[in-house]
């Protein structure tokens, strides 16, 4: 597992509080000293180093002072964990070797992320730091260089549990438990805590994107916590046959044979994606065959009933049915409320019932969107620095909802605007030039005008023949007219909301 | 007697900077944050709205600090570089075959272990992609934004833009009649201006709107 957190309660001055705000006889010399090494740092990275790369990976780090008193240390700020790893691979020594320069001693560095929940409070400007990081929901990692050295000993650990290709996210603590994946989470916990002796395989299947890889993760995660010896591999089918294939090319099956064997819990993701693939299934039921006989655990997920896959071997789907087959279901509209909770709290955001129940109402039939809509919110309120209300979840959301294409036809406004006016849709095209008649098809010329990137001689052929002069003098009369009638442009107004969905 | 001209466009290589369009500086900034490895993004919008220059600003800013790119377009991708750390961008994404959905499909579930970053893009939001289930939904899982697409104003300036990087000054009375006359689809607009720019060099007179009216009485399209 990741190393334990092992940064307290830091104050962030790019997160609003900022040093200047506070009373200024507080300042500590150490922040001073602190500030002053990394001023001295960026200025001399920003000479050495190409502009992009500074602006990417070193502007997007936060300095904070490290603990008091000697020796001299800094503690840096990684917005999400690809740029952590990138600065600890590429730059972090530099930085040691810039301490060491300035100070004339070693200097303590500190590469970490920032704790979860501090990053909530939006700057006031959209400074480069409001780049939502979706990552800070992961366990705080941290990356030390005592210089010159890295620590050696936390990236082994990370390499054996990083074998397992495992995701540390995915436990039965962050799993929504419902009616739709009771049964399903039940089971799951049974096989972690006796893997090999209870249910085998543990067959798990559902439509997509409703939970059945965060189960099976959770289950290597349980086991994995358990022994941390239990030798454990999550399989994507596609890489399981990819492993054939290369197996195949480099005539290393005996490898391939004895590692699959080697294991004593196997998770392998999306059956489905067996068919018709024959040497691959071939070697899956030998592997079967063997891991079964030695009490090991098998787990695997499908999109369907096992008897429905197409294009699998019967042996293999009569061995499916010795343990136990169970089903995930789409969940509730409860259930996605309490699902987006539960991912609001891991993002350390307060979400309220009325935007959850927003978001469930909108995205339905899998996790995966809710998700994604969640997501979009957050960094929506981020990057705007406003807090989350319903106003700004329905805001946030237009990027997800608008469904269809935008590109609006000529024929859809028209329609759109006659019925709104009460008028027929053949009143667009007529010559009728009465005032109940006229003004709403100049608003919808407006509309065309505005809504598509028609030209307007093409936008006058669509209503009835009209030269682009009438179009032109319709665009214009609308858009004066708004500025002194309030009631067409509210119509104006709601019209165009009605068309963009 | 026309000056033959030599095939070398003038046009900068698209960045974030010379991306003219308002209402889109949470979706820049997004993807900046995609080139850091925040997260995955998806965009969205109808053609002509700039996504492929948004795509293609990315893989050059990500290349200049220092991190792999690619950019993969078209509906016959046979198989995605496992590369690791790599910003993979892929366009049009709504036009993929079922051999390269599998293939993106892959990519999502490699991701994480890969490190790699997915960038796409298309033209309808997740919900209304005519994609695989279990690809429709990890696309749908991503950050997604609509480019905010161009009013008259933002079209003109792009035209400005374009013309000036190419030595012309575009009078309000040639814009305004491309935009009240033609098509007002980014794309085609650009062509005009470039076919305008070559006849320019070609006939040696400046650019203006007579120039423009000959050019369509000879087949120009606009």
């Amino acid at each position: 597992m990741q190393p334990a957190p092992t940064v307290g309660p830091a104050v962030f001055p790019w997160r609003g509080r900022t040093a200047r705000s506070r009373p200024l006889q507080l300042a500590n010399i150490d922040t001073a000293v602190t500030q002053d090494l990394w001023s001295f740092c960026l200025t001399r990275l920003e000479n050495e180093l190409p502009p992009q790369q500074f602006s990417t990976w070193i502007k997007a780090l936060r300095a904070d002072r490290g603990q008091p008193g000697s020796p001299p240390s800094l503690r840096l700020f990684a917005p999400n964990r690809f740029v952590l790893q990138w600065v600890r691979d590429r730059y972090l020594r530099r930085i040691g070797e810039l301490g060491l320069e300035f100070h004339g001693e070693p200097v303590a560095l500190e590469l970490s992320l920032p704790v979860p929940g501090t990053a909530i409070t939006p700057p006031a400007a959209a400074a480069p730091s409001a780049i939502p990081d979706l990552g800070a929901r992961e366990p705080v990692a941290t990356a030390t260089a005592s210089p010159p050295a890295l620590d050696a000993q936390s990236i082994a650990t990370d390499s054996v549990y990083e074998k397992t290709r495992l995701n540390p996210d995915f436990t039965f603590e962050t799993l929504v438990t419902g009616r739709a994946n009771d049964l399903a989470r039940a089971a799951a916990m049974q096989v972690a805590q006796n893997p090999g002796t209870s249910y085998n395989p543990l067959f798990i299947y559902g439509g997509v994107g409703l939970g059945k890889t965060h189960l099976v993760h959770a289950i290597g995660n349980a086991v994995y916590r358990e022994n941390p010896r239990a030798v454990i591999r999550y399989v994507h089918v596609e890489d399981y046959y990819a492993d054939v294939v290369r197996a195949y090319q480099q005539k290393s099956f005996d490898a391939f044979k004895r590692y699959y064997r080697s294991l004593d819990l196997l998770i392998i993701d999306d059956i489905q994606f067996f068919n018709n693939k024959n040497r691959t299934q071939e070697e899956f039921f030998h592997a079967f065959n063997a891991l079964t006989e030695a009490k090991k655990q098998i787990v695997i997920t499908c999109d369907t009933y096992p008897k429905d896959i197409q294009g699998l071997e019967d042996r293999l789907i009569s061995r499916f049915d010795w343990g136990l087959t169970v089903q995930i279901e789409p969940p509730e509209l409860e259930m996605r409320v309490a699902i987006l909770k539960k991912k609001a709290e891991a993002l350390r955001v307060g979400l309220g019932d009325d935007v959850a129940f927003l978001i469930a109402k909108h995205l339905r039939s899998n996790v995966r969107e809710l998700e994604g809509a969640l997501n979009k919110v957050v960094a929506y309120a981020r990057f705007h620095g406003r807090p989350i209300t319903l106003e700004l979840a329905k805001d946030a959301l237009k990027d997800l909802l608008n469904a269809h294409n935008r590109q609006l036809s000529v024929e859809q406004i028209q329609k759109t605007v006659a019925d709104y006016y009460k008028i027929k849709t053949a009143d667009m095209h007529s010559k009728k030039r009465t005032r109940v008649i006229a003004r709403p098809r100049q608003v919808a010329m407006w509309l065309s005008k505005e809504l598509t990137p028609l030209s307007l001689p093409a936008i006058g052929e669509a209503f009835g023949g009209r030269d682009h002069t009438t179009v032109l003098h319709a665009c214009r009369t609308i858009t004066e007219l708004r500025l002194n009638d309030p009631q067409l442009n509210h119509d104006v107004h709601v019209l165009t909301q009605v068309l963009r969905g | 007697m026309k000056q033959l001209v030599l095939d070398i466009g003038p046009d900068a290589d698209p960045t974030f900077e010379n991306f003219v369009a308002s209402g889109n500086e949470a979706l820049i900034d997004a993807l900046l944050g995609a080139i850091r490895g925040a997260s995955h993004l998806y965009l969205w919008g109808p053609r002509g709205c700039g996504r492929t220059h948004l795509l293609k600003a990315a893989v050059t800013t990500a290349r200049a600090a220092g991190r792999a790119a690619e950019l993969h377009a078209g509906e016959s991708i046979d198989t995605l570089p496992a590369t690791n750390g790599l910003l993979l961008c892929i366009d049009d994404v709504d036009a993929l075959d079922e051999p390269a959905q599998i293939a993106l499909f892959n990519a999502f579930n490699r991701a994480a272990h890969a490190r790699q970053t997915l960038l796409l893009s298309g033209e309808t939001a997740p919900l209304g992609l005519a994609l695989r289930e279990d690809l429709r939904t990890r696309i749908g899982q991503c950050l997604v934004f609509e480019v905010q697409p161009l009013d008259d104003e933002t079209r003109s300036a792009i035209l400005r833009q374009i013309a000036r990087r190419r030595g012309l000054e575009l009078a309000d009375e040639l814009i305004g009649f491309l935009l009240r006359h033609g098509s007002r689809e980014l794309p085609r607009l650009i062509s005009v201006v470039e076919a305008l720019d070559r006849a320019s060099l070609e006939r040696k007179r400046p650019v203006t709107l007579p120039l423009l009216r000959e050019l369509i009485q000879l087949g120009l399209e606009i």
